[in-house]
């Protein structure tokens, strides 16, 4: 599906608020047919990066391209965001609310109600294009509010915690949309500090941390990157072996297991045979991945 | 652009609140300006009775003559004014002192009046005929019409008695210094055209005009003014900048709005034709003494053009206000000191309409923060050379785009500012800043 065509470009875009650097160059770029996670945690600078994508604010220093093309209003029309901070006119009727956002974008106003009918029937809301808005629940409007990103079928989605409020069955039924516009060939930029939910969709991330890039590359190279991981292990007799520092990084224990993390560049064959010298019995023994999650902590939070 | 245009339009007009106020309205201000009328002609009660213990012996029975025609003047002014409809009437009882002493008389009536027999006594000693007081003891001295009328008619009855004392014919005295009428006529460029209005009338009504469209100035400026908090608090600003810049989505919120106003004020006019064309027949046949003053055809046509002016001017500082604010309670403080100077404009309308053409009344005609009002009121009253107007709508238009412009500048960066009201340093640099 992907072309390998990069859709959005960031090259060192800075934005400073006074004598606060909310960016500091920060360059990234996100190609058409992937999604692309730009993790961090609260304050990172994500929703900053966001709106000078979208052209909300202007990057101080550096350049935004999107398409090839440095970012003006009609770039604006190939993009669908969906802010954080979600919000509707409560007075109005949804499918006059969504006709108004999909005008806002280009659209006809005849094309805009075909599309927004198509979506609310997608997102089983077929039902509710006369409702008030203020009437819907809090999930409902959070979906009203993703078609209202999408209606006018952007080339690049911007999605900032696309889950939060969701229940878990809203919540799959928007993973599965996503991953339709994906295998569509859309650009997918997916912000949030769920790390679970951003290792399950995202190709690509890109981790910030106090306003700078602190990782960057496809989730697979990222987890290589990161060292050799760690261990599932249950076994009787293990003492002495775990304490080795040049093997073991760290033992955290699980349910009925210890998840053991290896220290940088050792293997985890080593790990096995020095076991097995010592006599330890194990029952189980399981090579994982390090998690983003782990991966976040360990990035982020020796310096949070 | 459009579609915000079409947004604020289609929902402003289809607010419950704008069709109540559109068809509450004019039934309001027809209560608030029949009731008052209504109310001081309604007199509750019957007759006021009164007492008269005459001292000088002479006075009494042409005091009674006199408040029995209700306190009303012999000459009337021509054309009843409706000064008629405030007569008193008056049941007069005449006590004969018959041998008591006058203070034994004044307090039987004192007692009478206290226990509610009669609402009031007048007592008239001798010395009123040499210009004495004369005294009135009454329950309820807050009746003005009541006491006008006495007063009045004793003043003519003891002026009556003076003459006749220095034998003159009264009468004849009042038929000779009969007041002058002065008609009143209007010069225009198109020659000269009777002035229905009688003064007063041409006073007033430039002043309510101006009163009306700064009322519509304010109300729709609050219209902005919580539409631009709504979409602040709400966050939806962020779709709508991440789609269009801050000058377009301003502008458009603006124009979508002033459509509203301008439903609004052709619907009352219609009604208002058409109450017209209805009533006018059947209230000129009651003889009523309602006559609308006259409005130069320029006026009219020139309304909607200041109105324009004046709400733009005013709604973009509304809107500025909204932008930089955190909630709407937050807005209504703010929001003060912008709504005092559309007042200014309307006591500025005192001395322009005393004077219209002026060097005070061209200036201030000229500042389109005054302008929807002064020009207007020049314009009905005394009408100014058209280039002057034309000059007042262009600053004005100048200005609009101009305010719109830097507060488009604001508004963008202050939409996007939350948890706290933005100071007014900050304001100024996000102004200047390009």
């Amino acid at each position: 599906m992907s072309d390998g065509r990069v859709t959005l470009l960031l090259d060192r875009v800075t934005k400073r608020f006074g004598d606060f650097t909310a960016v500091d160059a920060l360059s990234l770029s996100a190609r058409a047919g992937r999604i692309y996670g730009l993790l961090g945690p609260n304050g990172a600078g994500k929703t900053t990066t966001i709106r000078m994508i979208v052209g909300i604010t202007e990057p101080d220093e550096g350049r935004v391209e999107l398409f090839g093309r440095a970012v003006g209003p009609e770039a604006q029309n190939r993009i669908g965001y969906l802010p954080e901070e979600r919000g509707l006119y409560r007075k109005m009727r949804v499918g006059e609310q969504l006709r108004f956002f999909g005008e806002l974008k280009g659209m006809a106003a005849g094309d805009a109600e075909r599309a927004a009918r198509r979506w609310l029937e997608r997102l089983r809301l077929g039902d509710r294009a006369a409702s008030k808005t203020e009437a819907l629940s809090k999930g409902m409007q959070q979906k009203i509010q993703f078609i209202a990103t999408v209606l006018h079928d952007p080339d690049l989605l911007i999605l900032d915690e696309l889950f939060s409020g969701l229940d878990p069955v809203n919540v799959e039924l928007m993973k599965e949309v996503v991953l339709e516009l994906k295998a569509a060939g859309r650009t997918i930029i997916f912000s949030t500090h769920m790390m679970e939910h951003a290792e399950k969709l995202c190709d690509d991330i890109c981790l910030i941390n106090r306003s700078r890039k602190v990782l960057e590359g496809t989730l697979r190279e990222v987890k290589r990157g990161f060292g050799a991981g760690a261990v599932a292990l249950r076994a009787e007799g293990a003492d002495g072996v775990l304490e080795d520092p040049s093997l073991v990084r760290a033992v955290k224990p699980a349910a009925d297991f210890d998840e053991v993390l290896l220290a940088d560049g050792a293997d985890p064959q080593q790990l096995l045979r020095r076991l097995v010298e010592r006599g330890a019995r194990v029952s189980k023994f399981e090579q994982v991945e390090p998690s983003l999650r782990d991966i976040f902590i360990a990035k982020v939070g020796d310096e949070a | 652009m459009l579609a915000v245009v079409r947004r604020e339009y289609v929902q402003g007009v289809r607010n419950k609140g704008f069709i109540i106020s559109t068809l509450l309205a004019p039934a309001v201000m027809g209560v608030l300006f029949l009731l008052p009328a209504l109310l001081v002609t309604m007199r509750t009660g019957g007759a006021t009775r009164l007492a008269v213990l005459d001292l000088t012996g002479r006075l009494a029975a042409p005091l009674a003559e006199a408040l029995a025609r209700g306190g009303e003047e012999e000459v009337r002014p021509p054309r009843g004014t409706r000064d008629e409809k405030f007569e008193a009437r008056f049941a007069v009882e005449r006590v004969e002192p018959g041998g008591r002493p006058p203070e034994e008389v004044r307090r039987e009536l004192e007692r009478r009046v206290a226990e509610g027999e009669l609402d009031a006594y007048l007592v008239l000693p001798p010395e009123v005929l040499d210009g004495g007081p004369a005294r009135l003891a009454a329950r309820n001295t807050g009746d003005v019409f009541t006491l006008e009328a006495i007063r009045g008619a004793l003043g003519r009855v003891v002026a009556d008695e003076r003459l006749r004392a220095a034998q003159i014919d009264g009468a004849r005295v009042r038929e000779l210094s009969r007041p002058v009428e002065v008609e009143q006529s209007r010069v225009t460029k198109h020659g000269e055209q009777p002035d229905e209005s009688r003064g007063g009338g041409g006073f007033v009504f430039p002043f309510l005009v101006g009163a009306f469209v700064v009322v519509a100035i304010m109300m729709y400026g609050q219209v902005v003014l919580s539409a631009v908090v709504e979409e602040k608090t709400t966050r939806i600003v962020e779709v709508l900048f991440s789609s269009l810049r801050a000058f377009p989505l301003l502008l458009g919120k603006l124009v979508g709005v002033s459509l509203v106003g301008f439903t609004q004020f052709a619907i009352w006019a219609l009604m208002f034709l058409a109450l017209g064309l209805y009533g006018g027949g059947a209230l000129a046949l009651s003889g009523g003494a309602f006559t609308l003053p006259r409005v130069p055809a320029a006026a009219l046509l020139l309304a909607p053009f200041f109105f324009l002016v004046g709400f733009y001017v005013y709604a973009t500082l509304y809107a500025v206000v909204g932008s930089v604010v955190t909630s709407e309670k937050e807005a209504t403080q703010v929001v003060m000191p912008v709504s005092f100077v559309p007042v200014i404009a309307i006591y500025l309308a005192f001395p322009v309409i005393r004077n219209p053409n002026s060097a005070f009344s061209f200036w201030v005609s000229l500042v389109p923060f005054f302008s929807p009002v002064t020009m207007l009121a020049r314009v009905i009253t005394e009408p100014p050379p058209a280039w002057q107007v034309a000059l007042s709508l262009a600053v004005g238009a100048a200005t609009v785009f101009g305010m719109v412009w830097v507060a488009a500048r604001i508004y963008r960066t202050g939409m996007l500012m939350y948890g706290k009201r933005a100071t007014l340093p900050e304001i100024w640099r996000w102004a200047r800043r390009a």
